[in-house]
């Protein structure tokens, strides 16, 4: 049992580690995913500054372009020189604008404007292109144009964000700044399916501290400028947030946001992208997202799992028939001999622990129930008559040879007699050949079952029969009286003394399925409830054979044997006096067997 | 009588020792080192800022000029408090830095096309946002020393310094980012830079010394390059 327990061990060791992991595993693997979703926005976030960058130069580059072209450049050389209808001067512009470019919206460009030297616009393509003449040198952006940069910026105005790039206009002897161009190129939602498209991220962009355009839901990310406005420290560090978590429902969303560049970065203007998160770290959560795929052969190690489990399965298996199944065997086999008389006793040392601990129990009790097996064996078997002899009065039948009782057939029977002598017989009586001595019946010390009597009746004494020994046709005498008289020369037999023999092995089986408890020795309760179990086997035998038990009552059996008892031992001076029940010609008889030690 | 005449205009001369001023008047010349992004004539900077390559860029104006030099903790009258009129057009604010002394008023005039969105954001109690149409006029009396920003909240380069000193020692940059104060008493005073509208940086100077002062600003929103100025003046 003791590898069984280790492996039994083992296995519930290997259980708790699996069960550890399966609970505690899905949380560093989420901190993981979390962290390579963020380096994944990270790096999405890096390329959207460079694409952004990019953009910026792309669109200096277009207006630095536009700023060459002859025709505007003359045009606003005309206009800052205040030559010329201005009116002719805009519809010029305007015209060639629409010319040079005559898709707006396909290149992503809101606006175009081109502005005198002074700061004042000429002419505007997109949006507002009726207006005119206003001021704008003020922008730093058209400033530093007309200072002589090409740049860019991001403008937030009216709620929204518009990347800008400004270049200056040369005259046509390119010796000095007539004036300058500038384009704005929409940043919303048009932006955002760009990112989102390029990055494989969902983008929000941000203004002011609201949402202006998302690829998520509307009210996803409403959060999000609050969270942004959190971390303003690591903005004005890194130029950009750590990665955010953000509960969205019952997911998670992580988001890394940068600022934008040029005055709209004052405006809280940010482009945040957004990730998935792993909503929960919980194992169920992590088994739900199992699919299909997951649990085929290729992806799951079905093979090794089934090995795993067989090998574990027939290792407790082996185990257990190593040491539960074979001693038991083992066991069962030494009884057997045991029973068969083969055996004297169990090899207790071949056992261990539990089964080592019941062999000795048995030994034990074996040696308990046989005290002085020579002296008990000097008196086994012995039917009344012989114990008593010739002038003993009252005896039993003894049983056949083939009975249950005879020597060596019970379970728990002592080990052979040694030769055993009976006292002098008398002549007339027959006792049992030598062959034939059997052990009494082992004491029940769990008595049986009350049999279920029918209502009872004054007990008769009629229902004892006295049989003479020697097979004389038994007289009407009354069993009690006649072991009371304890002198009479004939042998009692009683009428109920035939048993079938089935019941007899039916009481055996139940002696010897109680043999092996182990109770407190005390003699007179075993005394009763050895009787109590002869007046059970004795009812039962009646009935299989078909007697009446009409007036038989247990207390009157029991004083009957008593009293029988107490005759006997006052003939044969033996310490007491053993009974058994047994069928002898179609009828329930018993069995008187002395016990000297 | 020649005698008698020398005489009476040393006793005068004595006189006038004895109860005149005791402190002079002297001029702290400095040179103010801005960090490069603070050279620049703007305030917030894209992604790109390329020259032209064919005419020469201008390199004056713009933000460059809103640096003033103020020597703190000196006596002297105060500039009387007037009204002050800017005007906002062309997305630009004419002037965008004024000194003045407490009590001055502030005009502020709309004469552009578009709406501005006025506030102190370090001041909120001050001015509070407040929304200016074209052709509306804003006014603001300051009457506490100290510095103090006008923003605008649609146009952030928009952004008007207004100083308020109680001593009339105080003086702006020139192109190379020297300056000089004339007629300041000897003392122990306080040297304030104020650029791009806020306070970059503070020095304890000796007016008596007739060393030129060079003070180094350091880049904005960084600390350490804060502590290296100081530690280099």
């Amino acid at each position: 049992m003791f590898l069984t327990k280790i492996w039994f061990f083992l296995i519930a060791l290997a259980l708790a580690v699996a069960v550890t992991f399966a609970v505690i595993a899905p949380r560093p693997i989420v901190q993981k995913l979390s962290v390579l979703e963020g380096q994944r926005l990270d790096r999405a976030q890096y390329a959207a500054e460079q694409m952004f960058k990019v953009d910026a130069h792309k669109w200096i580059d277009r207006v630095g372009k536009l700023g060459r072209d002859a025709i505007i450049a003359e045009s606003l050389d005309a206009a800052s020189r205040g030559s010329g209808e201005s009116t002719v001067i805009h519809r010029t512009i305007q015209d060639r604008f629409r010319t040079l470019i005559p898709d707006l919206a396909s290149g992503g460009i809101d606006v175009i404007a081109a502005v005198d030297n002074k700061g004042r616009v000429i002419a505007r393509v997109g949006e507002n292109d009726k207006e005119y003449g206003d001021f704008i040198g003020g922008a730093e952006l058209i400033a530093d144009a007309l200072r002589g940069y090409l740049s860019d910026d991001v403008w937030g105005i009216g709620g929204k964000l518009q990347r800008v790039a400004a270049a200056p206009v040369l005259s046509k002897g390119r010796d000095r700044i007539v004036g300058a161009i500038y384009v704005g190129a929409e940043t919303g939602s048009a932006l955002v399916e760009r990112l989102k498209k390029n990055l494989d991220v969902d983008v929000a962009l941000l203004l002011k501290g609201k949402v202006i355009a998302s690829s998520r839901a509307p009210g996803e990310v409403d959060a999000l400028p609050e969270l942004i406005a959190q971390h303003t420290n690591e903005i004005e560090t890194v130029k950009r947030t750590p990665p955010l978590s953000l509960t969205v429902g019952q997911g998670k969303l992580l988001a890394v946001a940068a600022p934008f560049p040029g005055q709209a970065g004052e405006q809280q203007a940010y482009y945040a992208l957004i990730g998935a998160q792993p909503a929960s770290t919980s194992f169920v959560s992590l088994i739900g997202g199992t699919t299909s795929e997951d649990l085929k052969p290729k992806n799951f190690p079905w093979v090794e799992l089934g090995a795993g489990v067989f090998l574990m399965i027939a290792i407790g298996l082996a185990l257990q028939r190593l040491e539960v199944e074979a001693p038991i065997r083992r066991l069962r086999r030494e009884l057997q001999k045991l029973a068969s008389g083969d055996a004297q006793k169990i090899h207790d040392s071949k056992y261990r622990a539990h089964f080592g601990g019941l062999a000795r129990d048995v030994n034990a009790a074996l040696e308990r129930f046989t005290h002085a097996p020579a002296a008990r064996s000097e008196m086994a078997g012995k039917d009344l008559g012989a114990i008593l002899g010739p002038s003993g009065g009252s005896t039993f039948d003894l049983p056949s040879s083939d009975s249950a009782f005879a020597a060596g057939t019970p379970a728990f029977a002592p080990p052979p007699a040694p030769a055993f002598a009976p006292p002098p017989a008398s002549p007339g009586l027959s006792g049992p050949p030598p062959g034939a001595l059997a052990p009494p019946p082992l004491p029940s010390f769990s008595p049986a079952p009350a049999p279920s009597f029918p209502p009872p009746t004054p007990f008769s004494a009629s229902a004892f029969s006295a049989t003479p020994l020697g097979g004389s046709s038994s007289s009407n005498g009354d069993a009690k009286e006649s072991a009371a008289a304890g002198g009479g020369a004939a042998a009692v037999r009683m009428p109920w003394s035939s048993l079938p023999a089935a019941a007899l092995d039916d009481a055996e089986r139940q002696t010897d399925q109680e043999a092996t408890r182990v109770v407190p020795y005390d003699p007179e309760e075993e005394e009763e409830a050895h009787y109590r179990n002869i007046f059970d086997d004795f009812m039962d035998k009646k009935r299989e054979c078909g007697e009446s038990t009409a007036g038989l009552t247990r207390d009157k059996f029991m004083q009957k044997l008593r009293d029988n008892k107490a005759a006997l031992i006052e003939k044969h001076n033996c310490r007491t006096v053993r009974f058994s029940v047994y069928v002898k010609d179609g009828k329930a008889a018993l069995k008187a067997t002395p016990i000297r030690e | 009588m020649k005698l008698r005449t020398v005489f009476g205009i040393a006793a005068l001369l004595l006189v006038a020792l004895s109860f005149g001023p005791r402190a002079r008047a002297g001029t702290v010349k400095g040179l103010v080192k801005l960090p490069e992004g603070a050279k620049s004539t703007r305030l917030f900077q894209g992604y790109w800022r390329l020259e032209n390559g064919n005419v020469a860029v201008q390199n004056s104006g713009g933000a460059k000029a809103e640096t003033v030099v103020v020597l703190d903790n000196l006596k002297g009258k105060a500039p009387s408090a007037r009204t002050v009129t800017i005007e906002l057009g062309g997305l630009d604010a004419r002037p965008r830095l004024v000194v003045v002394g407490p009590g001055s008023v502030l005009e502020i005039k709309n004469t552009g096309k578009v709406r501005h969105e006025l506030s102190t954001p370090n001041t909120p109690q001050l001015m509070q946002v407040e929304s200016l149409p074209p052709g509306g006029v804003r006014r603001q009396k300051f009457d506490a020393v100290g510095g103090y920003v006008i923003r605008d909240s649609e146009y952030p380069h928009i952004m008007i310094s207004v100083l308020v000193c109680d001593n009339p020692y105080f003086a702006a940059l020139d192109e190379k980012g020297a300056f000089s104060i004339a007629g300041v008493p000897e003392g122990k005073a306080v040297l304030k830079v104020w650029t791009h509208g806020h306070w970059a940086a503070e020095q304890e100077i000796d007016t008596a010394s007739k060393d030129e002062l060079v003070v180094k600003v350091a880049a904005p929103h960084s600390k350490s390059e804060d502590k290296e100025g100081k530690e280099g003046e």
